[in-house]
């Protein structure tokens, strides 16, 4: 694998050229709030965050997406469709929430339906991750194959040594963008870095503190639909908000919809949507298969833990901690991941 | 309530405003909605809340 | 603190025991050592999950309307701000006195939980928490942690109106000083006289990062429609898009639906994970209603109809 080395003082150096050249989406702070959001230049770019409040899936799977504009013409239909995406850059995204990404791409680039907008994104954009240099009390990546300094995912992984970032190529892509920029992607020290950074994974590695043990919890699933568990305190204290939806790095649940702006023309719009409200499986004809907080909080944690592995074989948590730490009532995953463990070992 | 919330929020003093006008006072409804226009037409557009969508 | 968590227990185990209660909604120990998570306990087995200390910030009346119609009694704890809510649903026949058995407790301050976590030793355990009148003393197993409350407790316990409920079946704690703010409304003011370009500034920077997750709606425990008028797609009053327009009008809508019913408990602020201050939007509401109404904080004083929900011959009328 192949490895650069750039200096920290140069990093505004190459966001600015970044910004110039590409779309360049990098964390943000906002008040007290870390987001996502395009920048044009280094300066507006902020780096000493442990994770942002919101994932930067929105790069992909946005908010609020146009499919298309319509118009009326007489007795036919005319649609346009938006322009595909533009040339960009994600600079400084979590590996948690880079590999949340790589989870996402089997449900919109599936084999037999592909999402045009998605992927024309993720074709368009060159993921630039950074490691994390802080492990808080709510991160538990570790538990889904997951690390602080693991590069799955991504294009380019910098890692921050000292006055230095030690970083790895791990795609043709990440390989491109470093040699456009080869003055600023040096080639030496690189091995000397390696070690480190080995070292600084196994040093935050140790700095978990949330224990999440999934033995047992994936067969009591998949064997129990019905457990009396999912009537218990958690569905009872949630309220049904949809914030850790929102927050979440792996959720992708959307809603489309028509929006006229006269009376002929308008525009169909895909925006994001949260199983956790009643209405999101409700049917025209007022059946609901999930009429309860207990149908909505088992499927989200079914989804979560069973449901994505089966369908992609692949993880559908990235232990980013997001939903633990923006839950209203303090619902948290990892405590009903320890729970059901117990109640796999009673059973 | 609603005016004051309104221009709280930031809409302009005027732009919103509510009156008591019963189906029988036709020249105060008059009145009312020949100041509200003048009113609405000093202040220019409306900047606020505008829909970007298309 | 401790005592109160003894008497809180040995409280609820009674009610439960003898079957006054089915079930009592109570603060038990969160996921973190600075949070609480609220619990549902339905034996006189399960009220050692009880606790209290100033990480209680959750309003537990939320959940009444959940259980208006089940068989058996409630009860509930709640601190000051929450026992507004609880006047308010009864005097909006939400549900009936008779189901409910409140255990008040007065409430020196909640702290904000992520700035306590940020200065302790991540998975310390808590043992014991007190209060020392100026600041929290939090004890935990990796070390003793002092927390002043101007720094650290909630923006909306710095001007808390009520420490002591409003109603209670059952107390349980020492009563507490009440203190009058002359600058309850600062915030507010500060914010009115700005002129209206700053005004649009400042509220538009709030509302583009609002992610319509609808916890402040959600948390609201006087938001009690069935079906909310943001649910609705027929007709569409606010789509799902997250524009400026669209967040706009949800958060001035939602401001005005509960005006002269929303109690001031805070949880709309707390709750958001965009951290937009909401409670400046409806506190304004709160201090018109103080203005042209002479009306007191809704819940604050039981009985009091709701000033927008009544009429009297010297209301305001501006609108003539």
């Amino acid at each position: 694998m192949e490895a650069r080395v750039v200096n920290k003082g140069q990093l505004p150096e190459l966001l600015d050229k970044l910004a110039k050249d590409y779309d360049l989406i990098a964390p943000v702070q906002e008040e007290t709030v870390v987001l996502f959001r395009k920048i044009s230049g280094g300066k507006d770019a902020f780096l000493e965050y442990t994770n942002s409040d919101v994932s930067p899936k929105g790069c992909f799977l946005p908010q609020n997406e146009k499919t298309f504009n319509y118009t009326y013409t007489g007795d036919s239909i005319e649609i346009n469709k938006p322009e595909g995406a533009q040339k960009a850059v994600l600079f400084g995204a979590r590996p948690c929430d880079i590999k949340a990404i790589t989870t996402l791409d089997p449900v919109f680039e599936g084999e037999k339906f592909g999402d045009e907008y998605y992927s024309s994104k993720r074709e368009n954009t060159v993921i630039i991750g950074l490691s994390c240099s802080k492990v808080l009390s709510t991160c538990f990546c570790y538990a889904f194959e997951g690390g602080p300094c693991d590069g799955t995912g991504s294009d380019l992984l910098f890692t921050e040594i000292g006055d230095k970032y030690y970083v790895e190529v791990n795609t043709e892509k990440g390989k491109a963008l470093a040699d456009a920029y080869s003055q600023i992607f040096s080639s030496q020290g690189a091995d000397q870095l390696a070690k480190d950074k080995e070292e600084l994974a196994k040093k935050l590695a140790g700095e978990f503190v949330r224990k999440v043990d999934l033995t047992g919890v994936k067969e009591l699933l998949d064997n129990n639909f019905e457990l009396a568990f999912w009537s218990g305190d958690e569905q009872k204290k949630c309220i049904g908000c949809g914030t850790c939806t929102y927050v979440c790095p792996t959720c992708h649940c959307f809603d489309i919809f028509d929006y006229p702006t006269g009376d002929f023309d308008g525009a169909r719009l895909r925006c994001w949507d949260s199983c956790m409200y009643p209405e999101y499986t409700l049917m025209a004809g007022g059946h609901n298969p999930r009429p309860s907080r207990k149908e909505r909080v088992r499927n989200r944690f079914m989804h979560k833990l069973k449901y994505h592995l089966d369908r992609y074989n692949m993880v559908g948590c990235v232990g980013c901690g997001r939903c633990v730490r923006k839950c209203p009532v303090n619902i948290d995953i990892t405590k009903i991941i320890n729970d059901l463990k117990e109640v796999a070992q009673n059973a | 309530m609603l005016k004051r919330l309104l221009e709280y929020v930031g809409f302009e003093p005027g732009r919103f405003q509510a009156r008591w006008i019963s189906g029988s006072e036709g020249a105060k409804f008059t009145s009312t909605i020949k100041d509200l226009t003048e009113k609405i037409k000093s202040l220019g557009p409306n900047k606020k809340m505008r829909d970007d969508i298309l | 603190m401790m005592d109160v968590i003894q008497q809180l227990r040995e409280q609820a185990k009674k009610l439960l025991e003898e079957k006054k209660v089915d079930l009592v909604i109570g603060f038990g120990q969160g996921t973190e050592l600075a949070r609480t998570t609220p619990v549902f306990i339905d034996s006189p087995e399960g009220v050692s999950k009880l606790t209290w200390g100033p990480f209680c910030a959750n309003n537990l009346a939320k959940y009444l309307t959940d259980y208006k119609n089940a068989p058996g009694n409630i009860a509930v704890v709640v601190k000051g701000c929450d026992s507004r809510s609880v006047i308010r649903l009864l005097d909006d026949n939400q549900i009936s006195r008779d189901k409910v058995v409140v255990i008040g407790v007065p409430c020196p301050g909640q702290l904000e939980w992520q700035k306590v976590a940020a200065e302790v030793k991540p998975g310390a355990v808590l043992k014991e928490t007190a209060d020392n009148g100026e600041s929290f003393s939090v004890k935990t197993d990796a070390g003793d942690y002092s927390f002043n409350k101007k720094d650290y407790m909630l923006h909306r316990c710095l001007v808390c109106e009520n420490p002591n409920p409003v109603v209670a079946d059952i107390t349980i704690g020492k009563e507490l000083p009440v203190k009058t703010y002359e600058e309850r409304f600062a915030e507010v003011s500060e914010l009115e006289q700005m002129n209206t370009e700053d005004k649009n500034a400042y509220w538009d920077k709030q509302f583009s990062r609002c992610l319509r997750c609808y916890a402040c709606r959600n948390v609201c425990s006087v938001c009690t429609c069935q079906i909310c008028v943001f649910d609705q797609m027929l007709p569409m009053w606010v789509s799902k898009r997250t524009n400026l327009s669209e967040n706009t009008m949800f958060h001035i809508t939602r401001a005005f639906h509960v005006a002269g019913r929303c109690v001031d408990c805070g949880e709309c602020d707390r709750v958001c994970p965009m951290d937009i201050p909401l409670r400046k939007l409806n506190q304004k509401i709160h201090k018109d209603l103080g203005d042209l109404f002479d009306s007191p904080t809704p819940g604050s004083k039981p009985g009091i109809p709701s000033a927008l929900g009544e009429f009297s011959p010297g209301d305001p009328e501006e609108f003539m």
